[in-house]
């Protein structure tokens, strides 16, 4: 029996049709009814429909006709979405292991002495054919073809290219090289992200214009300061992009600042490529959600903007202060020049509360129905 | 001014609906309005809804056109300006700069990645930007406000 066989078809004329609209509202000028709401669902989905967390990442189709079907119950986007972290990695050597709580981790790094990294080698598209990333995201898209045709967006990304990057050599090992090693971490980083515009280049030979996922994870003030952030994160993230759209990928942009981004989120606005469909996701600006009036202020010349609600409310019994929040932030970015959408500070946790994501959308509706400001 | 044009370059222009009255409509009336990098130039005129391109050489009167592409959304305004670029503007000299400008399209406003020369106000557009981000840009603009 194939993964298809367990679900029911979306209400295609209803609901699928009415969020297909209202998804395409804040890239086109051309409002429909609300906001947008996108938790970042993934492997929430698949235990709201009893399976676990591991299903979800151990069998991608799987994962993915979870969010198509459960996005309907809460009304989210039309379009499905399944990814984790670290693509491309395992093409450069790098083992991963399933976990019952995780996304997929690294067994461990494959070089540990700045020396080794002269000898690491971006792999070429020709390479990458055939290889882990690109079946798995080949068999993911034909599947979303066959079955969820109606959901498919297919996704290019590098993600965390700072953080993938340092898997190669150990997270450990390569903060200390930005310091003590800068050319040898530059170097690390070269080989992941050219291999990773590389991947791209090859899903946009199958797809065409895959929309691109690039974040600045590991790159936040935490750690680094808003020179080194520059330096490690925000102009390899305009290199990757720029450098995929001359190879056919985009033109559509999710832009994930994850964790405490204070101060290094001004590097960001004159280094990264906005094209005419981007969304900027800031998570959080020291230990609070990063402010709607801020990211709006700063980008909404450039960008759609997501504002957030704390990823932490979303597991607390509490629904109310999610539907709270989401107030709140709706009523500072709802005006956003270039479009706005409601979401949470990272993906939503595997065990959100059902109540949690209809605080959400009840929200959108009470305070993001478009022609009520 | 006398035109060379290679019967490829010539193909792949037709095939985006670019006529050869067009290539020598942006070249001729190009005069100063245009940049160089080394010896290529790049010119642009609006030609009834579309902002076409030419990529050239002159030597002498002769303009060898290397490739010719267009976009339907209009220039507006420079909203970012970065580095500066290889390519200068003939108009005043100034170097170019890589920068963002505002586009509108079917009554949306968004911002690409170009050159800009940010005391003419003139944005370019690049021509895998035209060719590809901005062209599914289009067509998704249309189906999207369908």
């Amino acid at each position: 029996m194939g993964y298809e066989e367990l679900f029911p078809t979306n209400d295609l004329k209803g609901w699928h049709a009415n969020a297909a609209k209202r998804f395409a509202s804040p890239f086109v000028d051309n409002f429909h009814d609300r906001i947008d709401v996108d938790p970042i669902i993934l492997s929430n989905a698949a235990v709201h429909c009893g399976f676990t967390i591991r299903d979800f990442y151990e069998k991608p189709e799987l994962g993915i006709h979870t969010v198509g079907y459960i996005s309907e119950l809460f009304d989210l986007l039309p379009v499905t979405h399944w990814f984790f972290s670290l693509p491309w990695i395992r093409d450069l050597g790098v083992t991963l292991e399933y976990k019952d709580t995780l996304p997929p981790v690294s067994t461990g790094p494959i070089i540990s002495e700045p020396e080794e990294v002269e000898k690491l080698e971006p792999i070429s598209k020709e390479k990458l054919k055939g290889g882990n990333t690109d079946t798995l995201f080949h068999n993911l898209y034909g599947y979303v073809q066959q079955n969820l045709p109606h959901t498919l967006v297919p996704i290019s990304y590098g993600f965390d290219l700072a953080g993938a990057g340092s898997e190669l050599c150990g997270v450990e090992n390569f903060i200390m090289w930005t310091f003590t090693e800068p050319d040898i971490a530059h170097k690390l980083q070269n080989v992941y992200v050219e291999t990773s515009i590389n991947g791209a280049d090859l899903l946009s030979d199958t797809y065409g214009m895959a929309m691109l996922i690039v974040g600045s994870v590991l790159a936040n003030n935490d750690i680094f300061s808003d020179e080194m952030v520059e330096e490690f994160s925000a102009k390899l993230m305009h290199h990757y992009v720029d450098q995929c759209f001359r190879k056919g990928a985009g033109p559509q942009i999710f832009y994930h600042l994850c964790g405490n981004h204070e101060t290094d989120y001004k590097v960001f606005k004159k280094n990264l490529v906005w094209s005419p469909f981007n969304v900027l996701h800031i998570g959080y600006m020291g230990q609070k959600e990063f402010p709607t009036e801020i990211l709006k202020e700063e980008f909404q010349d450039v960008t759609t903007i997501m504002g957030s609600v704390d990823t932490k409310l979303m597991i607390q019994a509490n629904p109310k202060k999610v539907y709270d929040r989401a107030k709140e932030t709706l009523l500072a970015g709802r005006d956003a020049k270039k479009g706005y959408i409601l979401g949470t500070s990272c993906e939503t946790p595997p065990y959100t509360i059902p109540g949690q994501l209809l605080a959400l959308t009840r929200a959108a509706r009470d305070f993001g129905t478009y022609g009520t400001w | 001014m006398e035109f060379i044009i290679d019967a490829a370059v010539k193909e792949a222009y037709e095939a985006k609906g670019i006529k050869d009255e067009d290539i020598k409509a942006v070249v001729e009336g190009a005069g100063k309005d245009r940049i160089y990098n080394g010896s290529e130039f790049i010119a642009k005129k609006e030609i009834g809804d579309m902002t076409v391109y030419a990529r050239y050489k002159m030597e002498g009167d002769k303009a060898t056109i290397l490739s010719a592409y267009k976009h339907k959304m209009k220039i507006l305004d420079i909203v970012l300006v970065g580095d500066d670029t290889e390519w200068k503007y003939c108009a005043n000299g100034a170097v170019v700069k890589a920068g963002h400008t505002n586009l509108t399209y079917l009554g949306a406003t968004r911002s690409g990645p170009s050159l800009v020369e940010p005391e003419s106000g003139q944005s370019w557009f690049e021509e895998y930007l035209a060719n590809g981000a901005l062209a599914t840009a289009e067509v998704l603009f249309q189906q999207k406000r369908a």
